[in-house]
């Protein structure tokens, strides 16, 4: 498996904590762990967006791993 | 008329009378029987009896000493609501038996306590060590209620945990395979979303016994049938796996790339991903 592709799964499963986080601080009852969850997902989107900026670079300076 | 039909209907009509005078006493009266209503109680039930079976005693003596009986105690309770001092004087005082860990034997001797009595209530507690007994005090109702020396305290999950995450009181939302609208809507949910969780899970309402919601919107089943096993929710577990994984994944980029720019947002993120990681570990952990 080649670097890009590994870091696009994390990003996968980055995306899919970020759902998890937001279902979870919709459901919960409890304000606090409500707001937690709430940061959390937060944080997730920064990492998210960091980790897309980094595919964008490595696809850009590895143009043979692009799409995969 | 016959005298099995008039003593028939006095029973009848004591019945329901004694049924709306206990109704009006409350539940109060159940909990906490002072001496004195447990008294009150006993004596109007006997005039009840006395006056369904006996015919010599006309319905008026009856009635109007039953209704002094059981509406005095009601006044008291009325009275001792509004006033502590007259609440005091009818219910009594709690007598403290032990104070700083040392036994007050004037106290005991009070209320006429002997000290065999005193270990026979503190073993009732599960204390077999007066030493353990910080302080113990006899309620007005009898009940002795203690507290231990700090060290002896049951631990607590406030003492693990500083900060536990809280927990609301979980609703239930299918009774008998019925689903119940209010509960539902009390944690904010709908019908719809409870069909999805069941079929999730692969059930079909009618065959749900019984089905809670708890305070993250996880939802636990019970099915009529007990063979079928049914997973317990794993999904927040499952969260706290994937987060963990991402975590340990960026660590493992930051020591692959040969790129200084790369590594820094790498272990940037990992300790993001680290303090994350820890903030909601105790809300996903159970």
């Amino acid at each position: 498996m080649t670097v890009a592709s590994q870091v696009k799964q994390t990003l996968a499963s980055l995306k899919g904590i970020h759902a998890g986080l937001q279902q979870l601080a919709l459901t919960s009852q409890d304000e606090t762990a409500q707001r937690t969850f709430h940061e959390a997902m937060l944080v997730t989107e920064e990492i998210i967006a960091d980790i897309k900026n980094r595919i964008g670079r490595l696809e850009f300076e590895e143009p043979q791993y692009h799409g995969k | 008329m016959p005298i099995w039909l008039e003593t028939a209907i006095r029973s009848i009509c004591i019945l329901i009378g004694l049924f709306v005078i206990t109704r009006i006493l409350g539940k109060k009266q159940l909990s906490k029987l002072s001496f004195f209503e447990y008294i009150v109680g006993i004596t109007v039930g006997d005039i009840a009896g006395t006056m369904s079976v006996d015919l010599g005693i006309s319905l008026q003596e009856g009635i109007t000493s039953i209704l002094i009986w059981s509406l005095f105690p009601v006044a008291v309770a009325r009275l001792s609501l509004r006033n502590k001092k007259f609440r005091d004087f009818v219910e009594g005082n709690s007598t403290v038996f032990i104070k700083n860990g040392k036994i007050l034997e004037e106290n005991l001797k009070r209320e006429k306590y002997t000290v065999d009595e005193l270990l026979e209530q503190l073993r009732k507690k599960d204390v077999f060590r007066v030493a353990d007994v910080e302080f113990a005090v006899l309620e007005p109702n009898g009940d002795l209620n203690i507290l231990l020396k700090r060290e002896k305290q049951p631990l607590t999950v406030g003492d693990v945990f500083p900060n536990p995450p809280r927990e609301k009181e979980p609703q239930t939302v299918i009774m008998d395979g019925m689903i119940l609208d209010e509960p539902l809507a009390a944690m904010g949910l709908g019908r719809g979303w409870l069909k999805e969780q069941l079929d999730k899970q692969g059930v079909a309402v009618e065959n749900v016994f019984l089905a809670q919601v708890d305070s993250y919107g996880q939802l636990t089943i019970d099915l009529y049938d007990d063979k079928i096993q049914i997973a317990e929710p794993q999904e927040k577990k499952l969260l706290l796996a994937a987060m963990k994984k991402v975590q340990a994944d960026l660590e493992l980029y930051a020591l692959q790339t040969n790129s200084e720019e790369a590594k820094a947002l790498y272990e940037r993120n990992a300790s993001k991903m680290q303090e994350l990681v820890q903030k909601v570990e105790p809300l996903l952990r159970n």
